[in-house]
């Protein structure tokens, strides 16, 4: 078996990559596609016949979606959720992740092991006793609550992402800083955080994507429409005896825009940051 | 003898100063640091666990007050129910051939990645779109797509002639596991391969070059080098992949909600069916719990399998 594998020519493999690169592209593409195209149809044209292409391309998806639907609310609502948690959360991860690798205090090591384990517990176990404290607290249907619900797990996984990040940081240039008479938060504000930047980039960059993409919080804890987030505003045009893809789609594609901007924009920084952070840490 | 004593405390004290110097008030500012994300993690993580406990021994529904002291009486409720077996064995073959389908596919794809062409950088941002857009929009693109009155499968199908009416692909047992799974490792795989890509970088490609020489095939070299290097990355992965898996709740609940007549009920699910449907808050939290032995036995299972290093 090996050895016939052996035989076969280097440009059949090539081939063979090509073929499975190909079809694994036409998947991914497939879907999006016709998620892209059919926001520009009109009704009519969706449920009554296949087209590749929009046969009168429209824009009064988009205007649903907008005026009719309110997912510029949503949208707004949302951003103000990712954009605080993301702030909050990257900033305690990191000074957590600093004393974590750098500092040494009773309790480290098993905080140090303990920030993985948090991803032991299931989601679905805290769906319960968050939805009856964010009420209990009075946060039911605020910005505060989907922002301390979306805190509980991004604080350790950001935490973890910056301690490996921070891991791979070589520390003589602190170390030669704090002979030189430096002191910790000095050295930490002026020395580990700008060397940080790309492990701190790509983690605010998870933090906002998982905000911004969350579903399950925002379904039970923002059930008013003033406070509604983007992902239940969409899910909402799905009812189980009708939907409107058109402004479905559309709205899909507006929704997706932030996050693949951000992507596109941050590409190299993710896939360093992920590389040095969640793979070799 | 006598030398060392006295030489010992001259070499001492230099070494304590620099070290006192260089990790002074470490204790204080070392727990400082970490109190914030303490506090969120406490709170937020480890209260509401203690408190899903607590709900699991009570009657709690939602909007009638605290409840009352019930025992083992939800915990004996879901162990009686006829389909429990089955939702806990669904639960985890589920996850098995996700996990297991989501490696091959993308170890093949990091394989296919790992050479040199051209537009590979652009080819890798495509590939990465599944990873990066939000669940709710792929599962409600591919909802919709796989719908069976107006879906697009049903409408290519009928175009292409291969099928004469629509087929609810949804509303059969067979299709509606089988989509789920296709989605799960469709929104899943890509993030596998970036890793398994990035892993296999940090490979030197003098060990291929030597194998080589010495006369190692295709495969030989795949299985002795390429695998090696990548145990460290795939144990994360993997390890992370089974948990995150088991406890999608966003991929069940929006493509097939659990039908038909509960053949994808998962237990993410059933924990919210119960609690947000039914407003069966005590046995709602009773669920989860159920399944932490097993989910814990999982990941031990694969934490063990690999590097134990991969854990750190």
């Amino acid at each position: 078996m090996s050895a016939y594998f052996d035989r076969v020519p280097d440009s059949v493999f090539r081939v063979f990559s090509f073929v499975v690169i190909t079809l694994l592209l036409l998947l991914i593409i497939f879907p999006l596609y016709f998620m892209a195209t059919t926001a520009f149809k009109f009704e009519r044209e969706i449920y009554s016949e296949l087209t590749w292409i929009p046969r009168e391309p429209t824009l009064i998806n988009f205007q649903n979606a907008i005026y009719n639907f309110h997912i510029p609310l949503y949208a707004r609502n949302t951003l103000i959720v990712a954009l605080s948690t993301t702030a909050i959360v990257v900033t305690i991860s990191v000074l957590a992740a600093y004393a974590l690798t750098r500092l040494r205090f009773p309790g480290r090591a098993i905080m140090a092991r303990g920030v993985l384990f948090v991803y032991l517990i299931p989601g679905s176990l805290m769906l319960i006793p968050m939805y009856l404290i964010i009420v209990k607290i009075g946060l039911k249907d605020t910005y505060p609550g989907l922002i301390v619900a979306n805190m509980s797990f991004s604080v350790p996984f950001c935490t973890w992402l910056m301690m490996g990040y921070l891991r791979s940081i070589s520390t003589e240039i602190e170390e030669a800083s704090m002979i030189d008479g430096c002191t910790r938060l000095l050295s930490l504000w002026h020395i580990v955080i700008p060397l940080s930047i790309p492990g701190i980039v790509t983690a605010a960059i998870f933090i906002f994507n998982n905000v911004w993409n969350e579903f399950i919080f925002a379904l039970i804890l923002a059930q008013d429409d003033a406070h509604r987030m983007i992902s239940v505003g969409l899910s909402n045009f799905y009812r189980s005896d009708y939907y409107m893809v058109g402004p479905m789609m559309a709205g899909s594609l507006i929704a997706m825009t932030p996050v693949v901007l951000l992507y596109i924009f941050s590409q190299r920084y993710v896939v360093s940051g992920l590389a040095s952070g969640a793979v070799k840490g | 003898m006598s030398q060392e004593i006295v030489s010992q405390p001259i070499l001492a004290r230099p070494a304590n100063q620099k070290k006192r110097s260089l990790f002074a008030g470490d204790k204080v500012l070392g727990w400082i640091l970490v109190t914030p994300a303490l506090l969120v993690v406490l709170g937020m993580v480890g209260y509401p666990f203690v408190e899903a406990i607590r709900i699991s021994f009570t009657d709690r529904m939602i909007g009638r007050g605290p409840g009352r002291w019930v025992g083992l009486a939800n915990y004996e409720y879901i162990l009686a129910w006829p389909e429990f077996s089955q939702m806990v064995v669904r639960t985890i073959i589920f996850a098995l051939i996700a996990v297991f389908a989501k490696t091959v596919v993308g170890l093949i794809l990091a394989t296919a990645l790992n050479q040199d062409f051209r537009g590979r950088n652009v080819l890798r941002g495509v590939f990465m779109l599944p990873w990066i857009l939000p669940t709710y929009i792929i599962v409600l693109v591919w909802r919709w797509i796989f719908d069976g009155q107006t879906g697009l499968l049903n409408q290519i199908l009928m175009s292409w002639g291969l099928i004469g009416e629509n087929y609810p692909f949804l509303a059969r047992t067979g299709s509606a596991i089988g989509l789920l799974l296709f989605v799960m490792v469709w929104k899943g795989y890509p993030f596998y391969a970036l890793t398994f890509l990035a892993g296999m970088q940090t490979i030197s490609s003098e060990l291929y070059d030597a194998a080589k020489v010495d006369g190692a095939g295709r495969i030989a070299r795949f299985r002795y080098i390429t695998l090696p290097g990548l145990r460290q990355v795939m144990g994360v992965v993997i390890l992370l992949s089974t948990i995150w898996t088991m406890n999608s709740l966003e991929i069940p609940l929006l493509l097939t909600g659990g039908g038909p007549s509960n053949d994808t009920e998962v237990f993410p699910l059933l924990t919210y069916h119960l609690a947000m449907q039914n407003f069966r808050l005590g046995e709602g939290a009773a669920l989860p719990i159920m399944m932490l032995p097993i989910i814990a036995l999982l990941v031990l299972g694969v934490a063990g399998a690999m590097d134990k290093e991969a854990t750190q």
